[in-house]
């Protein structure tokens, strides 16, 4: 806190300061302004694109350049996503529920999945009718998905910014609730001395913040459905590192990370 | 997306009506447009805001629930939580990254499973309880903490404005 009065009062030297203004309002409403100009011109999830597309991209950088050579044997398209914190949840579902519109079998089980979380968040004390809300609107998309199920609808489904929305509010209700469930493992991993319950309040539930490490644990454990994430930086190697959510389990969707955002990808 | 928001509001101000909480009453201005509302707080008892019935505006963003409402009393107001405007000024309000006062980690905060009748016990709460470590209104901070007795007479001619009985 300190340390920002500092920044604070140093910036302000150099333009011209007025007392009465609240700098950090400033601060938020430019934010708001690139985040309105982001989603004005981003798709949530965008088309299926060509992998080269990522080489053209890195035509400059040959440290990113000679990694994704390296994905270009194994993955054929990437599909990007919108930037906005809430990419790594976006990709997921999109990706997730495409899968599963080629497997019946697991729609179903996830649908299952769903109706029984509903109950489980509830006694866990999430406020019912706006629990239930969120809920609803899942349910309603995976019913519709089980019916009209093609790429196109999942496609309209995650573009839509009410539906869209909805699916990553539930997204973030279940990891809380995983997390808070078993806050005593999940309390090691957390950062700042803030609690578990602290962690979710701040970091979950709320919409737009960025998902970490401990968000896709949480989820692909609560799901029970494998994410295989490729991490494309500047670590050392000439691979791109892989890691899989959860461990044991065979990845039915692949990820690609590059710091602070992740995308979609398909395999080859 | 606002049809999510109108669909949401609608279900809370019915909620609101069937089941009110104890000394709240909210809904929108008017039935045409119900992304402004209207409330009126009862001062908690025991507190010195006791008996005063306290107007304040809601305004609801496009994209509500995923972000949350401002709200603003449009009577006058002295309060540490409270800017000299009328904005009031505390955490559920906020989403975390959206902080001017930084707020404690255990503060309450603005998630899309949060509704507007959390939003007014937290200003119910806010009344009784000022939090003078963030303040909207420094003055009314500082005469909280070190001259209650001055803090509570101007609280009671706030009381006394809104019931419209004059001060003595």
């Amino acid at each position: 806190m300190e340390n920002n009065q500092t920044a604070d009062s140093e910036e302000t030297k150099s333009c011209e300061y007025d007392p009465n203004v609240n700098q950090d309002e400033l601060i938020m409403a430019q934010e708001k302004q690139i985040a309105e100009e982001i989603k004005a011109n981003i798709a949530m999830v965008g088309e299926l694109d060509d992998l080269s597309s990522l080489e053209r991209e890195y035509s400059n950088d040959p440290v990113y350049f000679s990694k994704v050579a390296t994905l270009l044997p194994k993955f054929s398209n990437v599909r990007r996503t919108r930037p906005d914190g809430n990419c790594f949840l976006r990709g997921f579902i999109f990706a997730y529920l495409e899968y599963c519109i080629y497997h019946r079998e697991e729609l179903t089980r996830f649908k299952q999945y769903l109706e029984a979380s509903k109950e489980e968040l509830f006694e866990m004390g999430f406020p019912k009718f706006t629990t239930e809300d969120f809920n609803d609107m899942f349910m309603e998309v995976v019913t519709d998905l089980e019916g009209s199920g093609s790429i196109d609808r999942v496609e309209a489904i995650i573009n839509d910014a009410g539906t869209s929305d909805y699916l990553v509010v539930y997204l973030r209700l279940l990891i809380s609730a995983h997390l808070q469930k078993n806050a005593e493992f999940f309390s090691f991993f957390i950062e700042g001395g803030r609690t578990v319950g602290e962690f979710c309040k701040q970091e979950v539930e709320p919409m737009y913040r960025e998902c970490d490490h401990l968000h896709i644990v949480a989820l692909t454990a609560a799901l029970g459905v494998g994410v295989r994430v490729m991490y494309l930086d500047r670590g050392e190697g000439s691979s791109v590192v892989s890691h899989d959510f959860p461990e044991d389990k065979d990845p039915v969707i692949h990820l690609l990370y590059r710091p602070g955002h992740y995308d979609i990808l398909y395999k080859a | 997306m606002a049809g999510r928001a109108l669909k949401r509001l609608m279900t809370e101000y019915k909620q609101l009506t069937l089941n009110p909480p104890e000394g709240i009453i909210a809904g929108p201005t008017n039935e045409e447009n119900f992304f402004e509302w209207e409330a009126l707080i009862m001062g908690p008892e025991g507190t010195c805001f006791e008996c005063g019935v306290f107007p304040a505006k809601l305004i609801f963003p496009p994209d509500y629930p995923l972000s949350p409402p401002k709200m603003q009393f449009t009577c006058e107001m002295f309060h540490p939580n409270i800017y000299s405007d009328g904005r009031v000024c505390i955490s559920i309000l906020h989403a975390p990254g959206d902080d001017p006062m930084g707020y404690e980690s255990s503060a309450e905060r603005w998630s899309p499973v949060q509704s507007v009748e959390k939003i007014l016990l937290s200003v119910v709460s806010m009344l009784a309880e000022p939090n003078d470590e963030s303040s909207a209104n420094v003055d009314a901070a500082k005469m909280w903490r070190d001259d209650r007795e001055q803090f509570n007479k101007i609280a009671e001619r706030l009381v006394r404005n809104t019931l419209n009985i004059p001060y003595p």
